[in-house]
């Protein structure tokens, strides 16, 4: 749990609470409902803990004098995002055009894999290769840029 | 290596996307949970994978790439053959940098979690207020150390003995650990005293507390009620109404050995008192006692079981 938390968020600082938290949530869920997997149960709650915490983190970032108190790690946080978005953009317009609009369609309009093949005549298999593949085109774009989405979602 | 690697970031991000989806048989999810369960690897990927999918700045990309879908330059996308070597030890050199920014980030300030650490030396109590509105009244000699979280509330308290008023709070709990004794609530008030290695005492002045002993050893005490759990012996106490008496300078001694009477006045009086011979620590005494007074307690002490004290160094010594 600890490794996924850290993977997903790089927080060290926050990893070991959203991990036990995570654990103490599924537990105490584990009485009253029934969990066909329990990893995807554990990793979104703990999606939704880190979710909450960011947006927490903003508000009290930007509640906070930046007189009183130094915000450059906020501010590092944004360039970090304007610098994903822009290698994601440039990798996005390098790809195939059918991947990108696979990927469009996919995260942006939620289509099923079977409608997104039907409306651009592939096979369902093959629109999911186009999703894996892109995925991967753009995480390791993002490697190599060395940038990483921190504190994102 | 590297063609394993690409084959663990390829289930990962199949997985990404399969999961997303709302609903998956029980086949389904049972296969995802064996493929986690496999490799730790596995983890690192799919997590990694995740945070991509779920980006806001994925979302913002895929969007201008979808307003302006004629703007590609494919003539960019033409990688040479012959620099493809290098790649690998560019990603090397990318993970190094994100590591970089990982470490930047560990020691920004923690704007969600707070943490703080608290002493008292002897002869000094220290009202410490936390941003729940709860108080801590610590006593001399006495360490805590807290911890606030969006979801959780917790006080270790490493040393000596403090007073926890606690601000009432539905859902996030308050928990206080005293090595060996757990207490936790939602909103009360009580005292918890480490009293030696092994003596916890607990006392609910307001409210309900659930007290963890370890062991499967379990109890709820309402206000008005006591515990005192030295190792496997545990004994029930009646509390007074209103606040530990400590707060006000006295001390209730009930029966009570005099070793423990004389830690209490150790916490309150910069000068300590120590035993000639810890066999008298186990005499026991009653009465009410001004802790902020240790010559006039020693007077009363010496004359319950005809003791002697005299001052020794920086403190005083009770002997026969």
């Amino acid at each position: 749990m600890l490794r996924y938390v850290l993977s997903r968020s790089g927080r060290r600082d926050l990893a070991d609470d959203v991990a036990q938290e995570t654990v103490a949530r599924l537990v105490a869920l584990s009485d009253t409902q029934q969990i066909a997997s329990v990893f995807a149960f554990a990793f979104r709650i703990a999606d939704n803990l880190l979710v909450d915490l960011h947006r927490r983190e903003r508000r009290l970032s930007d509640a906070l004098d930046s007189d009183w108190c130094s915000d450059e790690p906020s501010i590092d946080r944004i360039l970090d995002s304007r610098r994903a978005i822009g290698v994601l953009d440039r990798c996005l317009r390098r790809m195939p055009p059918l991947r990108r609009e696979v990927l469009i369609r996919r995260r942006l309009n939620q289509e099923s894999c079977r409608a997104i093949g039907e409306a651009l005549s592939i096979s369902a298999k093959a629109v999911e290769k186009h999703i894996t593949r892109g995925m991967i085109d753009l995480r390791r774009a993002l490697d190599q840029a060395g940038v990483d989405l921190m504190g994102q979602d | 290596m590297g063609g394993e690697e690409y084959d663990i970031d390829g289930q990962a991000a199949h997985w990404v996307d399969r999961m997303r989806q709302p609903l998956q048989d029980a086949e389904t999810a049972a296969a995802f949970d064996r493929w986690i369960a496999e490799d730790p690897c596995h983890v690192d990927a799919y997590a990694r994978l995740t945070a991509l999918w779920q980006s806001d700045d994925l979302v913002v990309a895929l969007r201008s790439a979808e307003a302006t879908p004629s703007a590609s330059n494919d003539d960019e996308d033409v990688v040479p053959p012959a620099r493809r070597g290098l790649g690998w030890r560019r990603i090397a050199g990318a993970g190094a940098a994100a590591m970089f920014l990982a470490l930047g980030i560990v020691f920004g300030p923690g704007l969600v979690v707070q943490q703080a650490s608290f002493a008292t030396p002897r002869g000094a109590t220290r009202l410490v207020a936390l941003s729940d509105g709860s108080t801590i009244r610590m006593n001399g000699a006495t360490r805590i150390a807290v911890r606030i979280t969006p979801w959780s509330r917790q006080v270790s308290l490493e040393q000596g003995e403090a007073y926890f008023d606690v601000a009432h709070e539905r859902l996030r709990s308050f928990a206080v650990d005293a090595g060996g004794a757990r207490v936790s609530v939602l909103g009360t008030a009580f005292d918890v005293d480490r009293l030696d290695q092994q003596t916890r005492i607990v006392q609910v002045f307001r409210g309900l507390v659930s007290v963890d002993a370890g062991a499967g050893r379990r109890w709820r005490l309402p206000a008005g009620s006591g515990l005192e759990v030295a190792g496997d012996r545990v004994r029930s106490l009646r509390v007074g109404a209103g606040r530990p008496g400590w707060v006000d300078g006295w001390y209730e001694a009930n029966d009570t050995p005099v070793w423990q009477l004389v830690q209490r006045l150790n916490r309150a009086t910069p000068r300590p008192i120590r035993l000639a011979d810890p066999a008298l620590g186990e005499l026991l005494v009653t009465g009410r006692f001004q802790t902020g007074q240790p010559v006039a307690v020693l007077e009363a002490v010496a004359a319950i079981h005809d003791l002697h004290w005299r001052v020794a160094g920086r403190g005083y010594l009770l002997s026969r």
